[in-house]
């Protein structure tokens, strides 16, 4: 259904119409070259055999961090706790969530890291609030099955787009959001354990330390 | 069959009959039995590690075309149901397809075993009565975590029951050892399912502070898309960062 916009869209551009034509659905491009450009670049790096291991797992932070506005999904996560916590509580756990983010993140992405990326479109959820659709086509995959949709959501309220979340298509026809997922499950394990912001900052360091055992 | 109903639901009643009082984030989450279902969690996972995992696993190493073969096999059995809860919800076209899979497999796929629907263009896609019930208006309930089949709610339970005992029409046959028929096909389904998320719920446990709370989440997301019909989530309805 987002195709034929895209489509659409980029006749209008070579027509060189843009200025005269300018809708907020064309707006839209900004986030969608963003994600083109950029998720590509993550792929092609897991993919590049002449890093070694702890090379790939540094450069692969730096692009995240350049990539996703890591503080702010790190705040989103804790929901109500963000609120009540202490200041200083909040800062170690935003850098617990980063460790953990990165680790968790490359293990994901490193499943795709031969695949390319397909931007099939996009959706303005707010003006800087846009989500991207996107397909990952895997080049050796000859059983036919339709390829993986991963949705990006950018916003562009920043000097630069930054990733916020991360939607992946189920076999079922299923989409789950990640960050939204890390929320759930944050504030649940919150209300398990009275608050405490610290016990949960561990538990993540403990899981990063797994993730890159 | 009726025995089994009554021990099933004697269970889920068993479980909700000791429920403290829900905290603010288990009512925020729509899981006022948080305590009951984080328990039945617990036994369900004991009772996979004991029975189901070592099944799952000889399962597993079968060759891939044998288990592509059950796979197609169950999709195909759950056609008819698939086309009944199609047309109560008034969805004409893919009630067409499902007919058509059903057809096609039936027969040319002899049994169901094969798949030459699909590159036919007639692509599954999976309905049930939850999502029916939901498509005519009724809430999900509170989340409820079923003793053996895992995350649920009142409405999906209910349609559950409905799709097993009324609408699949292996109930109005006459098959010798009924009661171990439906057994066996939703054990078998039970294997399908787990064998093809394997992977990646153990992805989900390892990398999760509270699986318990990841499984209820990833529930709730991709039941809402099944019932959209695959339709991306409505901007409207993800939240504000």
């Amino acid at each position: 259904m987002l195709k034929p916009f895209a489509l659409a869209r980029r006749a209008v551009l070579a027509a060189g119409l843009l200025a005269a034509t300018m809708t907020p659905a064309l707006a839209a491009d900004p986030a969608e070259t963003f994600v083109s450009q950029n998720i590509q670049k993550g792929l092609a790096l897991l993919n590049n055999k002449s890093l070694t291991t702890q090379q790939k797992r540094d450069q692969f932070e730096q692009f995240l961090l350049g990539l996703a506005d890591v503080k702010r999904i790190a705040d989103f996560t804790l929901g109500q706790y963000r609120r009540s916590a202490p200041p200083a509580d909040v800062a170690a756990f935003e850098v617990a969530f980063q460790n953990y983010a990165v680790a968790v993140y490359q293990s994901y992405f490193s499943k795709y890291a031969g695949q390319t990326l397909k931007v099939v479109g996009s959706t303005q959820r707010a003006p800087t609030d846009y989500i991207v659709a996107t397909q990952m086509i895997d080049p050796s995959d000859r059983s036919g099955q339709a390829p993986l949709e991963v949705d990006f959501r950018v916003r562009t309220d920043t000097a630069k787009p930054v990733l916020t979340d991360v939607a992946l298509a189920t076999s079922s026809g299923g989409q789950v959001w990640l960050s939204l997922t890390q929320r759930d499950q944050f504030v649940a394990f919150l209300g398990q354990n009275n608050g405490n912001v610290k016990l949960l900052i561990t538990h993540l360091s403990d899981l990063a330390k797994q993730f890159k055992s | 069959m009726r025995g089994v109903g009554a021990l099933f639901f004697g269970l889920c009643g068993l479980a909700l009959a000791g429920c403290a009082a829900p905290s603010p984030e288990a009512m925020a989450a729509n899981d006022p039995y948080e305590p009951a279902n984080r328990q039945v969690f617990a036994l369900n996972q004991q009772l996979e590690h004991i029975f189901f995992l070592p099944t799952l696993h000889r399962y597993q190493s079968l060759p891939q075309g044998l288990r592509t073969g059950v796979h197609n096999a169950l999709r195909n059995l759950a056609g008819p149901t698939i086309f009944v809860n199609d047309v109560l919800q008034a969805q004409s076209e893919r009630a067409e397809r499902a007919a058509a899979r059903f057809v096609v497999n039936s027969s040319i796929g002899l049994g169901g075993i094969f798949d030459p629907a699909t590159p036919a263009g007639l692509p599954y896609h999976g309905e049930d009565f939850g999502q029916t019930l939901a498509v005519w208006g009724a809430g999900e309930g509170p989340y409820l975590m079923l003793p053996l089949l895992g995350p649920s709610n009142p409405r999906d339970a209910t349609g559950l029951a409905v799709d097993t005992f009324v609408i699949d029409p292996t109930n109005y046959f006459h098959i010798e050892g009924h009661f171990w028929w439906d057994a066996g096909r939703q054990y078998l389904n039970l294997l399908d399912l787990r064998s093809q998320s394997f992977e990646a719920l153990q992805g989900v446990e390892r990398s999760s502070v509270d699986y318990y709370a990841a499984l209820r989440s990833l529930f709730r997301q991709t039941r809402n898309a099944e019932i959209r019909n695959g339709a991306p989530t409505p901007a409207a309805e993800l939240p504000d960062f």
